[in-house]
Formats: C-alpha cells, structure tokens, sequence
C-alpha cells in the first residue's frame, strides 16, 4: 500500500512536471535585436534582379521561390541601370546618379560598389556626370570578361564611355564613342558598340585600361529603313541583334574589328503579312548551352517595335529556325492581386486572368543553368511571371516586384 | 479561332499600340467602379468626336491630354499637359530641355506632315500622369535624335525628368519612314 502510493506521487508528480514542460516549452524564447540578413557565398543560378523606375532599387528575386532576397538602390535617373555582379570579387556594381538637394542641384555620378554577400556599400568611385540615362536601362553598363574593367556609357548629349579599373579602384579612361552607343562586352579588354552610320565600332583597351585603338566595320544595316535594336544577346564575344522587320544580325567582336555576318529572317514574308515584328524594350534572350533564341514577338505591324508581345517565339539559332512559341502569361491580376486584396491564383484572380485582356510583355530574361526558368515582365506591371524555359510551362508569377522599369537581369 | 476570341484579340491588340499602358489600367478601374461607364453611351462618343480641338482637329486626336493626339506619334513619356503645363508649355517650376528628340506626325486636319520637337521638362521628378508611348519613325539609341529612350534632360541645369511637351518645329519635307 505504502509502495503503491510512493508510485501514485511519483507518477502524479511527472505528469505535473510533463504539464509544466510544455507549458514552457510553449512560450517562445527572447530573441536577439538586430539582425541582419546575408546572402549565401555565392549567386544563385535562378535569381533575378527586377529594377524599378518608381521605388528606385534593383530587388533581387529567387526564381524557384518567388522570394524577394534583398534589394540595392539606385539613384534618380529615369531608370535603374543594370546591376554588374562579379563572382571572382564578391562584389555587385551600379552607377548610380544622384543631386546634392534630392531631385535638384548639383549632379554627381557614382559606380557604387557593395559586399555581394551583404549588400553593404563598400566603395564608391565618382564618374564624369553625364552617364547616359534611358527609360529602359538596357546596354548603358558592362563588366569586361576577367572583371577588371566596368565601361559606362555617357552622353551629354554626344557619347563617350568611361573605363573603371576594378583593381585601383579608379576611373582610368573617357573614350571618344562619338556617333555609337550602347557598349556590349566582348573579351577582358574590349566592348563593341553600334553607329548611327550602320556600322559598329571595337573599343580595344590597354592592359591598364586606357585607349588602345577604335575599329570600325563597313556599314552593314539600314539605320533609317529597318534599324537593328541595341538590346542583344551575347555568346562570348559574339552578340545578336534583331532588327524592326525581324532579320537577325550576328556580330562577332572578337577580332580587330567587328565582323557582321549576312542576317536571317525571323519572320517568313506570310508572319509580316500578318504583321508579326519583334517588340517590346529587352525583347531578346539567348540559352547559350542550348543555343536558343528567344523573342518576344507582337503582331503590331511596322512600328509596333517598342510595343509589348504575347507570344515569345523560341528560336534554334545553328539551324536557323522557329521551334517553339510560348505564351506569355497575363500579369494583370498578379499585379493588381496585392494592391486590390485578392488572390492572384485563387478564383478571383483566375476570373481576371480569363476576362481581361493579356497586355503581354516587355522585357524577357532566361538563366544560364542547364534547367533554365525564362523571366518575363510587361514594364507597367509589377509581376514578373516565369516560365520553364524548355517546356513553356508557366511555372509560377512573382507579385510586388515593384511598380515599373523595363530590366530585368539574371547575375 | 472563335470570333469572340479574335475581337478580344483585336482589342487588346488597340489598346497596347494606341494608348497609354497606365491609362489602359486607370480606364479598367474606372469601369470596375462604374464610373467610367457614362462617356461610353454613343451621344457622348459621338458629341466628343466631332468636338474640334487644338490645331483644328476634331476628336481625341485634338486633345493634347490624350495619348492619341496627333503630335504625339513618337512621344514616350508623361504628358505636360496633363501635368501643370501644356504640350508647349512646361509644368510651372521645371525647365525645358533646349536638346531633344524629334519625329515626324501627319496634322489630320490640314493632312502636312510636321516636324515636331519632343522638349523635356526637367529639374522635378516624374510628373506620373498620362503616360503615353507611340513609336512612328523612333529610333533605336545609336540614331540620338530620333530615339524616345533617352533622357532628354541632358541640356538643362538638373537632369531630372519630369514630363515632356510636343512643340511644332515645321512643316516636313517627308514623311516617316512607316507611312
């Protein structure tokens, strides 16, 4: 009797214990103030910048999450310009602009360097006050291969691109560009640029980056009667241009000057009938390991070159032909989802997706990976929808990407 | 294709090319609400097209708060009119931009073609209204004068931009290469 009342206390006492365990154990502990994020050693293969005109930063997105993983700012020219991220330094680079008095007042320009890891501003280097400012952002910046030297487009109104020297840390060249623009990398110390006579341009720079020689190539497009577009897509030193009625141009930079080969058509003569052209702002994404071309397409006729495309029409560019088209996902209801208090996959937003119409998209982007996701935003709606870049499926959309810009970067 | 399905086509289609992305978004609110539905009764469609405005020319085409006025055929911003100034006239406070782009749009009422200078207001930021984006002869950033890409801001004291205007520089010689 003793015993068996020894063993109720006991059994009594660790169910009073068991009780107040889990009691404590519900409560959750005092946590540290002041934590700070960082970002893993190195990038991930799908994560994207989106760049935003209106918030003025550059937010960087997981593309398998959706989740939005840090964000850089930029200053106040029309657009952000594209994030410049080096593996090898651990280090991400934007030029930014900025005034002493906010929106007015004396103009300063920067390449701002931050910690890739932490996004912590590091250094800075000031630059001439004149680097060019698009709504679009697209091909004013590059890093050269190897890391050493970012090149800036300028123009005030005439051009000229500054050399960064990524190891001193200082700006080490203004090179003349007059008549060319845009500045497409093409080795450690050499960029191609496009002319308003129909040719483009080989800017060779010296091992410490300052001037070596300007070559030219002969005249090769129609400036006026079908222009190429400057937003290309590269594979080494060579680089891929599109034109308004649909030719493609290949451009190879890779010798003392460039050397464009005879364009093919995108289009057959029946598709610009039916008024299919090329469109939107950075309208061409290239797969190098697959050697795919992609291209969002609009059936706008002449003119409609800036316009959004519904349709990206897949490209094998060894064999020189269309071999898929995906469609591009309606961005409205992602877009207007958060701001209006619905869910975007959910029936409202599936209701929206079916009635109204599909405004397309702008701007594509697809990673380097070997499972590449292909990243698509129309420059007015803050969505950025992804999609398998193999299959065409539409794998998921990003909400509050933010409110406006034409870029979109994978590092 | 069902013909549902091509006249919805053909809307959309209309509405990216001719008219301002945010307006396109603004109007689809105002019907949401219901308010936006009134001007879309035939008197009122009827009334405002024959209504003659700036330069002589009826319709939105004569509006110079609309995307569709005719000047703005290469237009690629927010529109002065809509924001304090007019398609001459910068915003009160801003600057105008002495370097600018230029295209080339047909006045429907007297059918010339004019060369018209897309001066940029400058030295506020966006002014964030009736944002408009047509394309006739623009083009791409290597042919400077003729891109709408660009911050034309460059020629005032701050690069800021604000908003841009439609001034009539002359009648053309011809017309853009797309007519």
């Amino acid at each position: 009797m003793r015993r068996s009342g020894k063993l109720l206390g006991l059994m009594v006492l660790g169910v009073g214990l068991l009780a107040l365990a889990v009691r404590a154990g519900a409560e959750l502990p005092p946590e540290d103030v002041g934590q700070v994020m960082r970002l893993p050693e190195t990038a991930g293969e799908h994560w994207l910048w989106v760049p935003d005109r209106l918030f003025r930063h550059s937010a960087l997105f997981d593309g398998d999450t959706g989740r939005m993983l840090g964000a850089i700012d930029s200053g106040l020219q029309v657009s952000p310009r594209a994030p410049l991220w080096s593996r090898a330094r651990n280090e991400i680079y934007n030029v930014d602009t900025t005034y002493s008095r906010g929106h007015r007042g004396e103009r300063h320009d920067y390449l701002v360097i931050y910690d890739s890891r932490s996004l912590e501003v590091k250094g800075e280097v000031e630059l001439p006050p004149k680097a060019a400012d698009t709504g679009t952002g697209i091909a004013l910046v590059g890093i050269l291969d190897g890391d050493r030297f970012i090149v800036v487009l300028n123009q005030s109104p005439g051009s000229s691109v500054s050399v960064v020297d990524l190891e001193t840390r200082q700006m080490v060249a203004e090179v003349q560009t007059a008549g060319c623009a845009a500045v497409f990398p093409a080795g450690p110390s050499r960029f191609g640029m496009l002319c308003g006579d129909g040719t483009a341009i080989n800017v060779h720079l010296k091992p410490n980056g300052e001037l070596d020689r300007i070559r030219r190539s002969a005249s090769f497009f129609d400036v006026v009667g079908d222009p190429i577009t400057e937003k290309g897509v590269r594979d080494g030193s060579t680089w891929w241009f599109a034109s308004f009625e649909g030719l493609l141009y290949e451009v190879s930079f890779g010798s003392d000057s460039p050397t464009p080969k005879a364009p093919w058509p995108l289009f057959s003569n029946e598709e610009l009938e039916e008024g299919w052209r090329i469109g939107g702002a950075q309208h061409l994404a290239y797969h190098p390991s697959t050697k795919r071309l992609y291209s969002v397409t609009d059936q706008g006729g002449p003119g409609s070159h800036k316009d959004p495309g519904e349709e990206i029409w897949v490209y094998d560019l060894p064999a020189k032909r269309k071999i898929d088209v995906f469609s591009a996902p309606n961005l409205i209801a992602p877009f207007l989802g958060p701001q209006a208090g619905f869910d975007a996959e959910g029936t409202v937003g599936s209701i929206l997706s079916f009635v109204l119409p599909n405004m397309g998209v702008h701007s594509i982007a697809v990673t380097q990976d070997s499972k590449p996701l292909l990243f698509m935003r129309h420059a007015d709606l803050g969505a950025v929808g992804v999609l398998d870049a193999l299959s065409g499926d539409h794998l998921r959309d990003i909400d509050e990407t933010g409110l406006s810009g034409a870029l979109l970067v994978v590092p | 294709m069902s013909r549902i399905d091509r006249w919805f086509e053909g809307m959309s289609r209309q509405s990216a090319r001719r008219v301002s992305r945010r307006s396109w978004l603004s109007r689809f609110g105002g019907v949401l609400m219901g308010g936006a539905a009134l001007p879309l009764l035939p008197v009122a469609r009827a009334a405002e097209k024959h209504q003659v405005g700036e330069d002589g020319v009826k319709g939105r085409e004569g509006d110079p708060r609309r995307c569709e006025y005719w000047r703005h055929c290469a237009i690629d911003g927010f529109l002065c009119s809509c924001c304090g100034g007019s398609h001459t006239a910068c915003p009160p406070g801003t600057e105008m931009s002495p370097v600018t782009w230029i295209g080339t749009c047909r006045n429907p009422a007297d059918g010339i073609d004019y060369i018209i200078s897309y001066n940029d207001c400058c030295g506020k930021t966006f002014c964030g209204r009736c944002m408009c984006n047509r394309n006739e002869g623009e083009r791409p950033l290597y042919h400077w004068y003729r891109n709408n890409d660009i911050n034309w801001c460059g020629g005032a004291k701050t690069q800021t931009y604000s908003c841009s205007t439609a001034v009539v520089v002359k009648a053309a010689k011809e017309a853009q290469p797309e007519k």
